[in-house]
């Protein structure tokens, strides 16, 4: 879970990061007459992702009528696509040189791996990737809770070096980086960054702050959430849409491959998938996606990613069929129940549930292809059965194959076949 | 089907390369033992369900359970210590704990050198996956996971995890399975059946499936454990199934560059993600922490792994085409009848449930404790040793026997509340409330190794002296030597003589053995169980199995015992043969609508502690009038009734009291007095190997103790 830059810097504050005066958070303009303010100051946009400078997100002012004119303009602002509901006023500091210092896990080992470099700013990435060497970074491999003097002096030293900064400069910095690295292990966190730490004539301010909490540590992160008066979990990647939230509250996870709303081509057949455990649910977006290309003249689009793994209850098996038929761009609905755990019995249950109950409340109705194999096997084609026989019209486009013989890749194909045909399309 | 034997197979080759010690010994015992850590709703369902497949699971381990069972038979301890101990061949740790204890559970298990462990635990904390990982590194520990849906080894029939049972192994006949095949090592669970299904399509084997884990950080990577496959000599190729995010691909590629030695055999990887959405990135640190690389795209994997010449594929079709070119269409089994067995395992009707215990097997005619037939153990054990079987399932040595005797005969000793009891009081209800108020046994520690048999054993004692507070024989007990047997004590309380006369003491105990159990189902066993479920103290479960014992059910003894009085003394008061008195008498009762009871049983025809009773009866020279007509009665019966019941325990129990001179009411004190022992037997096994508050269905209870033995 991402922390809104004030939040971090409470933290930081608390942890004895140095950071500039806070002056307050401001959700509207009228809260500007409420706070105290000196200047010059800055302006700095809450939202939760990188490049808010470049997007015009950050601004300095001289005076209130400054502030109050930039303030406006700002909360009428989107910052790639996230709204900017609140503003962090806080001092700005003059600056003489700005460095980096991060903490974060290193993919490759696992080890915690502290990076600093004197080239801090927003362009750190194009410095990795185009002057590698200006980056120093150094692994811990044995999960300390706190840095070991040492290694925060070296890597102090070879940044200050590098800063060209006074001697007694090294030492500052090597607390800071003690501090960071003390704040990531403390607050379970995924990554502590201050980008940039900027180097000021009274010495160094951590000018940003960037603190990532580890999503599975946040149950005894209990203190931290308290002070930062955060009570759930904050839903930090993109906004979501409303088949997304739709699918949360059911308590599945989906996410929309195509950008809402949707302008449907035509010319091509949109699958919605309901494919089984989260791995299947990347792997069948693929496997449609190749197969259209392959045999279908890349006129197959798949629509959603989901995880319907794990044995869901009957009644969130059937929110899933209705929520891709109500999805209006949705063709054909491409499913698989593989019952390792989970019972097939169930999922079919829940399936026909729905297809009935659309039937017969006269909704949106969309084929459904695809195939079941594993626990509970007997009982659930028996109640399939029972139920086509029962309901032959409602259930007249839903084939189900039982047992493995057909693989699902060849399902997928032969369901996208029937949807062609049906739409008179050549293949 | 013949499976490979265990030291043939892949997981061996692991553990030998770790521990070779550990392998000789399972080459030794010809079995992988298993540890399953974690004992709640998950850990104990798939618990059961890598039994099933084949595992040996040779102890689970919970915190505060140890001393209970698991699946009713495998031993539960606190740690792994403590369970290393008793099992030091345990060669795989699965480890299913909550992921906010799972750390702890987890480097334990790491820190006793159990070579091989697999974390399922999901969400553990990054920190303290951290910290697995450097106790991981330290001890060289094969540690799969977090977050793994676990590995499975289908030639030698052995899995740790969730996975399921569909991956096919090589058939080499008809009969017998085969080492070889692809070893398929993924990220995700879900993909697995899928790449299975496409390759089992083609006719060929998994020999194993090794789940990496899809957390953030994990024990071993793609760099571990594809080189760990391909020097497994049946491993003909790899597959893994990679996708996007992390940098595993990109760092086997890197190290199949460095080291291809380290790769000698075909691997074929399969990298899903290629059309999903855009990742999420975090600051800065996740794109510079590897300065001048790119990694976790589905193109940076696939540019990755083509560049070092593996071929990637990202369909089912694809990957079937790349294998088979691979093996040269090597086919390993016949794909038809694969399809028919996979058919046969899913149309199965699916289990009948059930639950265990260990105690008593019932069959019709027969009793086995603990698989000693009942009747040998009235005819050649006593009491206390019959106890000790009981909540043990063994008999004790010479030295724990003479601890039973001692903690018995303090029980004995010392003095019981004053318990009010009105004249007509049923004996039953009596003894309840001694149970119940009796603070002695309440706080008789029943915690500890023995604690429960010490805790019964001593409740026998007691009840010695509750029965000669209803007796008012209490003065007999009251100087006992301390090298008394047992079964004095109980001829003092019930006869209040202190010179014992043996043939008297001894068949006072054999029939109190011959009714110490008869398994889960009758109404006193049901009623201590259910108490017991809910955790209800010793004492009281016992009291409710106590009460439970009515007129209805076990109290036949003493009515038995007052219809044969009638008849042997009818007969002689009014002079007439003694079947003729018998017959006069069932008429009478048949008349008043009254029922003759000793006769009949819901289960046997023929009971096995009838025979025993009537021989022990004439050896000691007691068999008298009334056991001479026991022995006629059934077929008295028929003549007046026209229906066959055969005697039952109850009415052979009644006839020797009878003839015994004992009070009436004796053939069901008797009858109380075994059963308290199977009661407590039962009651400490729901405590050691059920869950709490279950809801028990008694007709579900499936003997799964010892099998049929003797003594010797």
């Amino acid at each position: 879970m991402k922390l809104y830059e004030y939040e971090a810097k409470k933290v930081f504050e608390k942890m004895g990061i140095p950071i500039p005066k806070q002056y307050g958070v401001i959700r509207s303009l009228k809260e500007l007459d409420t706070l105290k303010l000196g200047f010059p100051l800055m302006l700095k946009s809450m939202v939760l992702v990188g490049g808010r400078g470049k997007a015009g997100g950050i601004k300095k002012a001289n005076n209130v009528e400054e502030t109050r004119k930039i303030a406006a303009v700002l909360f009428k602002l989107k910052i790639k696509g996230f709204p900017v509901d609140c503003i962090l006023l806080e001092e700005a500091v003059e600056e003489i040189g700005a460095c980096y210092v991060g903490i974060t896990m290193d993919p490759a080992t696992f080890n915690n791996v502290v990076i600093v470099s004197a080239s801090g700013g927003v362009d750190i990435e194009q410095v990795a990737q185009n002057n590698p060497e200006a980056i120093m970074r150094k692994e811990i491999p044995d999960n300390s809770k706190e840095l070991s003097k040492t290694v925060a002096h070296d890597l102090a030293l070879s940044l200050n070096q590098s800063l060209k900064g006074k001697n007694e400069t090294t030492k500052t910095l090597a607390e800071i980086i003690a501090k960071v690295y003390a704040t990531y292990q403390r607050f379970d966190a995924r990554l502590c960054e201050i980008n940039p730490l900027i180097m000021t004539s009274k010495g160094a301010v951590a000018a940003d702050a960037k603190l990532v909490l580890d999503d599975n540590a946040l149950f005894r992160q209990v203190e931290l959430l308290d002070l930062l008066g955060i009570t759930e979990k904050r839903h930090d990647v993109a906004e979501r849409t409303k088949n997304e939230l739709r699918a949360q509250s059911a308590g599945f996870p989906y996410i929309d491959l195509l950008s809402q709303p949707v302008t449907k081509d035509q010319k091509k057949l949109y699958v919605g998938l309901i494919p089984g455990g989260a791995g299947y649910g990347i792997f069948s977006i693929d496997e449609v996606s190749t197969i259209g290309n392959r045999y279908f003249h890349d006129r197959v689009i798949p629509v959603n990613f989901m995880d319907s793994g794990g044995g869901p209850p009957q009644n969130r098996v059937a929110e899933m069929f209705h929520l891709l038929m109500d999805y209006p761009v949705v063709d054909l609905i491409v499913t698989s129940r593989f019952g390792g755990i989970s019972s097939c019995d169930i999922f079919i249950r829940g399936m026909v549930q729905a297809v009935k109950e659309r039937y017969e409340t006269r909704k949106r109705m969309v084929p459904v292809f695809g195939r079941m194999v594993g626990t509970d096997l007997p009982s659930a084609r028996t109640f399939l059965e029972k139920a086509k026989a029962e309901n032959p019209e409602a259930l007249q486009n839903v084939t189900i194959y039982v047992g493995n013989q057909r693989i699902m890749a060849d399902v997928i194909r032969e369901g996208i076949q029937k949807a062609f045909e049906t739409k008179g399309w050549k293949i | 089907m013949k499976l490979v034997p265990p030291d043939q197979g892949m997981l061996y080759y692991i553990i030998e390369n770790k521990r070779p010690d550990l392998a000789k010994k399972i080459k030794q015992s010809g079995v992988i033992e298993t540890v399953v850590v974690g004992l709640g709703g998950q850990g104990t369902r798939h618990a059961e369900l890598m039994q099933q497949y084949g595992t040996t699971i040779t102890a689970g381990i919970a915190p505060g359970r140890g001393g209970t069972r698991l699946l009713e038979t495998i031993p539960v301890y606190d740690t792994i210590s403590e369970c290393l101990k008793e099992h030091p061949n345990i060669a795989v740790a699965s480890v299913w704990r909550h992921y906010s204890t799972a750390k702890d559970a987890t480097i334990e298990a790491i820190e006793a050198d159990i070579p091989m462990v697999i974390l399922i635990s999901e969400g553990i904390p990054l920190k303290d996956v951290r910290d697995i990982l450097v106790a991981a590194r330290k001890h060289k520990t094969v540690l799969i996971g977090g977050n793994t849906p676990g590995v499975i080894f289908p030639p030698e029939g052995i899995k740790a995890g969730m996975l399921p049972d569909v991956f096919y192994p090589e058939e080499v006949s008809p009969e017998e399975f085969g080492p070889k095949g692809v070893t398929i090592i993924s990220r995700s669970g879900a993909i697995l059946y899928h790449l299975s299904d496409a390759l089992a399509s083609v006719g060929i084997a998994q020999n194993a499936v090794l789940g990496v884990g899809g957390d953030g950080a994990i024990g071993s990577t793609f760099r571990d454990l594809v080189p760990l496959a391909m020097a497994y000599k049946n491993t003909d190729l790899v597959v893994m199934a990679g996708e996007i995010g992390g940098c595993q691909e990109e760092l086997l590629a890197d190290d199949i560059k460095k080291n291809p030695k380290k790769y000698p055999k075909p691997l074929v990887a399969l990298i899903s993600g290629a059309h999903a959405p855009e990742g999420k990135t975090m600051g800065h640190a996740g794109a510079i922490v590897s300065p001048g690389q790119v990694y976790g795209t589905f193109q940076s994997k696939k540019q990755a792994l083509e560049n070092v010449g593996v071929p990637v594929v990202n369909s089912q079709y694809d990957l079937i085409i790349e294998v088979q070119k691979r093996l040269q269409k090597k086919i390993y089994f016949d794909v038809e009848n694969y399809y028919r067995k996979m058919k046969t395992i899913w149309d199965a009707p699916s289990k009948k449930p059930g639950w265990g215990t260990l105690i008593t097997k019932v069959m019709p005619n027969n009793l086995l404790i603990s698989g000693y037939p009942l009747q040998d153990l009235v005819e050649q054990k006593g009491f206390l040793e019959t106890v000790y079987l009981l909540v043990k399932g063994e008999f004790p040595d010479k030295k724990t026997a003479e601890e039973m005797r001692k903690i018995a005969l303090e029980g004995a000793k010392k003095s019981v509340p004053k318990v009010s009891r009105s004249k007509k009081e049923d004996i039953s209800k009596t003894l309840v409330k001694y149970f119940v108020l009796d603070e002695e046994l309440a706080q008789y520690p029943e915690e500890g190794t023995n604690g429960a048999v010490k805790k019964t054993v001593f409740a026998i004692g007691r009840t010695a002296r509750y029965l000669s507070g209803i007796l008012g024989t209490e003065k007999a007990l009251e100087k006992l030597s301390g090298n008394e047997p047992f079964s004095h004590v109980i001829y003092r309380a019930v006869t209040g003589n202190t010179t014992v006369n043996e043939q008297y003491s001894r068949m006072i105990e054999a029939m109190i053995v011959a009714c110490v159990d008869h398994g889960v189902t009758p109404p006193s066993a049901q009623a201590t169980l259910i108490a017991a479920s809910t955790r209800a103290p010793y004492e009281v479960a016992v009291a409710q199995g106590v009460g439970a014992i009515t007129d209805v059910h076990g109290g036949a003894g003493a009515k038995a015992a007052q219809f044969f009085t009638d008849c042997i003394q009818t007969s002689k008061k009014e002079n007439i043969d003694v079947a003729q008195a018998t017959r006069e008498i069932m008429r009478k009762y048949i008349e008043e609508g009254k029922r003759i009871e000793g006769l009949g049983h819901r289960l046997h025809t023929k009971d096995p502690r009838r025979d025993v009773l009537w021989n022990f009866s004439s050896q000691t020279g007691i068999a008298g009038q009334h056991v001479q007509l026991s022995k006629k009665v059934s077929t008295i019966f028929e003549q007046v009734r026209g229906m066959s019941l055969p005697i039952n325990v109850d009415g052979v129990i009644g006839a020797i009291v009878a003839d015994m001179g004992l009070n009436p009411a004796m053939a069901k004190a008797f009858f109380i007095y075994g059963r308290i022992a199977g009661l407590s037997a039962h009651y400490f096994e729901e405590i050691a190997s059920q869950p709490r508050m279950r809801q028990i269905n008694f007709s579900e209870a499936v003997y799964k103790g010892k099998g049929p033995r003797s003594i010797q």
